[in-house]
């Protein structure tokens, strides 16, 4: 099998949300020792970036983005041995530490933007939820992380994301603090300083633009 | 959510009326028609009930009908109704277990899209609303939702039908065909469509409305009208209409009552002549405000009334057409959405085979273009609420209630995925956040829905009536005009 029938198969397994297909095909991939870099960027993320496409203009629905992301997940696990095995890094856009605040366990809209953050080539360490301020800071100075996201459902916990904010200005961090999240609104991200996504789509927009800006 | 121009049914409708209830309004009804008998101004109409053993009083122009021929039609009329399109795709089949969608009037005004104001109505709103309908897939028929004000007023049924059948592709239902020159001038045309009459007897392209008066009248016009359809096997949309309290008693039941005696009597006249002819069962039952004496058609009595005409309809195993989306509001506000909801889901809920009244405000006389939409919208939320709910293992999700466990979700689910594509989507109404909502314009229903109506106007192309239909049609029209009496006139302000 050629590398390109193999690319062509990883891309439509994710576009048609197959996770089994997006599996075999990645394992394909290193059954014929194809770069998996390559695999990733020309195959996965590549397929990604269409079904985000048709999500935003409304041909897809939200399902569709986070049964695609899944797939592409699962494909990148795959490959993720034969990148160390390789020393290959991926050209990572940037690293990103991001969790649900303290108090607040909602986690399906900070899933889908580290899928999404992942499958668009961040390095992501999802904390999860019910996140205490002092683990996004230990884990970003850790992992020398270029953003903390966290993410707040509810209007009492939101509070815990300015806390977040003046910790990260204390140890005087040098990252991106970005804000989602149902109880999140821009005037609020203003307010303490963070910048702000309305969904997972224009979350990996903003990160990347800024990003590119910061390496320049 | 998968919406075609007819739905099936799933939920069980409300029985609102219990089987001794539909007895007793039955027996009732008969009675009513044997012991006081209905006025009928017409000849025909007499002459085929006296013919029959009615006991006629030709001074009075009253006929008593004997329980046994009321009875014996009701034997007779088509149990299934086809309204068919022009293009087949849109056959609708009124089976009592599939529902559609239409619109009604006949209006004679409309809210200018452009402008916002509320000026008399014209052939151009005819062809535009009959445009939108050809693109909201789920509505099955087009009911001219006003009338063609710019053109000479008598013929107005062949202008509209001009306006209509070169816009959608869709069932026609003429709403105010009262003469029987008018319903000559339409079948002539709508044959001229499918290619003669035996082809439009076959596959009837169009429908007719014939509007009985309140409390107990056959009308001369109208009835001779309904009789010169059914000759032509063409569906004939009996439709009674009494006022709550002012030309029907004030109780439901009395109004109910009254409204069935009308139907039944129409039904007797045509199946006596006709016997097989497609009747469907329409109210259109209205409410006075007992403080003013102004009407309503989305008062509560009224829209039991109709429930109830909806259930006697499935009773006598006749397709219905009642409600809908009815407002007595002047513009498309919280008043119209409210009675617009409740009337129009009360009549699905009851069993209603076609949701009528989309995008018309003022009691069936004021065209909204946004409203069209809006009610569009409300009718497929109504669609997926009587799909009632499927219980079996494959609904039940079990697999992937294991599959996700305790913590987690169902978003990238295979079934999720399997089953996405039945849910409901809307069309103009908002569930973003505030913040995207401001983003956007913070626009309310009304201005996305005049968007979404403009995309429609700009984008959506039916298919065309060969060239020479389309001309043969256009020398119809202007025959109907010098042809038609001008008394057609008189009708339209009913």
């Amino acid at each position: 099998m050629s590398e390109e029938a193999v690319l062509s198969e990883i891309i439509s397994a994710v576009k048609n949300f197959d996770v089994d297909a997006a599996v075999a095909a990645a394992k394909k991939s290193l059954e014929i020792g194809m770069d998996p870099i390559k695999v990733i960027e020309e195959g996965i993320a590549k397929a990604l970036r269409d079904v985000g496409d048709m999500f935003e203009r409304g041909e897809l629905f939200l399902v569709h983005l986070a049964a695609a992301a899944e797939a592409a997940m699962q494909a990148i696990k795959v490959l993720e041995p034969e990148l160390i095995a390789r020393k290959l890094e991926r050209k990572v856009v940037g690293k990103v530490v991001i969790g649900t605040v303290e108090g607040d366990i909602h986690s399906i809209g900070k899933n889908l933007v580290a899928t999404l953050l992942t499958a668009n080539g961040f390095e992501v360490y999802n904390l999860g939820e019910d996140v205490p301020v002092e683990k996004f800071i230990q884990k970003a100075k850790e992992v020398k992380a270029d953003v903390i996201a966290a993410s707040a459902l509810l209007t009492a916990t939101r509070e815990v994301q300015k806390d977040l904010a003046e910790a990260i200005r204390k140890e005087g961090l040098d990252v991106l603090y970005i804000v989602g999240g149902a109880a999140v609104t821009p005037e609020w991200a203003e307010e303490i300083g963070a910048l702000y996504a309305a969904d997972a789509g224009s979350a990996v927009k903003l990160l990347t633009e800024k990003l590119s800006k910061r390496g320049d | 959510m998968e919406v075609s121009v007819q739905f099936e049914r799933k939920l069980k409708p409300l029985e609102i009326l219990s089987r001794d209830d539909l007895y007793n309004i039955h027996a009732s009804t008969l009675e009513i028609l044997e012991k006081m008998g209905a006025k009928v101004y017409s000849d025909q109409a007499l002459s085929i009930l006296e013919e029959a053993g009615a006991d006629v009083d030709r001074k009075e122009r009253v006929a008593r009908i004997p329980q046994h021929l009321v009875e014996e039609a009701l034997k007779k009329h088509r149990r299934v109704v086809r309204l068919c399109g022009r293009n087949p795709k849109y056959d609708v089949s009124l089976d009592g277990r599939h529902v559609t969608c239409a619109t009604d009037g006949t209006g004679l005004w409309a809210y200018d899209l452009d402008t916002g104001e509320r000026r008399p109505s014209t052939k151009e709103d005819v062809a535009k609303s009959a445009l939108i309908v050809d693109a909201l897939e789920g509505v099955g028929a087009y009911y001219p939702l006003v009338t063609s004000l710019d053109c000479p007023v008598h013929a107005h049924v062949v202008h509209e039908y001009e306006a209509a059948v070169n816009n959608t592709e869709k069932h026609f239902i003429s709403g105010d065909t009262y003469l029987v020159e008018e319903a000559r001038f339409l079948i002539r045309m709508a044959s001229t469509v499918v290619g003669g009459l035996d082809e439009l007897r076959r596959r009837p392209i169009i429908s007719a409305v014939a509007c009985m008066m309140s409390p107990l009248i056959l009308p001369p016009d109208q009835t001779d009208a309904a009789l010169e359809f059914a000759k032509h096997g063409i569906p004939i949309v009996a439709m009674t209409m009494p006022l709550v309290g002012s030309t029907g008693p004030i109780t439901v039941a009395g109004s109910t009552l009254i409204g069935n005696a009308q139907i039944l009597a129409l039904n007797t006249v045509i199946q006596l002549k006709y016997p097989g002819a497609p009747v469907i069962y329409s109210s259109y039952t209205l409410s006075m405000d007992p403080k003013t004496g102004a009407f309503s058609v989305a008062f509560p009595e009224a829209t039991m009334v109709m429930a109830g005409h909806i259930q006697l309809a499935r009773y006598y195993e006749m397709p219905n057409f009642a409600g809908g989306t009815i407002s007595s509001s002047k513009v498309p506000d919280e008043q119209a959405a409210y009675e617009k909801a409740l009337c129009g889901l009360m009549s699905m809920l009851a069993g209603g085979d076609v949701c009528g009244t989309i995008g018309l405000l003022e009691n069936y006389t004021v065209l909204s273009y946004e409203q069209l939409v809006i009610d569009y919208e409300m009718y497929t939320m109504m669609l997926k609420m009587i799909e009632g709910i499927e219980v079996n293992d494959e609904t039940l999700a079990l697999d992937a209630i294991y599959q996700v466990g305790w913590e987690g979700n169902f978003l990238a689910n295979k079934h999720t995925l399997r089953h996405v594509e039945e849910s409901w989507v809307p069309i103009v109404a908002d569930a973003s956040s505030y913040e995207t909502w401001k983003s956007k314009g913070a626009k309310t229903v009304v201005e996305r829905a005049k968007e979404k109506v403009k995309e429609i106007l700009r984008t959506h192309k039916p298919a065309p009536l060969d060239e020479d239909i389309r001309n043969e049609l256009n020398e119809i029209v202007a025959e109907g005009e010098k042809k038609i009496p001008k008394k057609a006139a008189k009708a339209v302000a009913h």
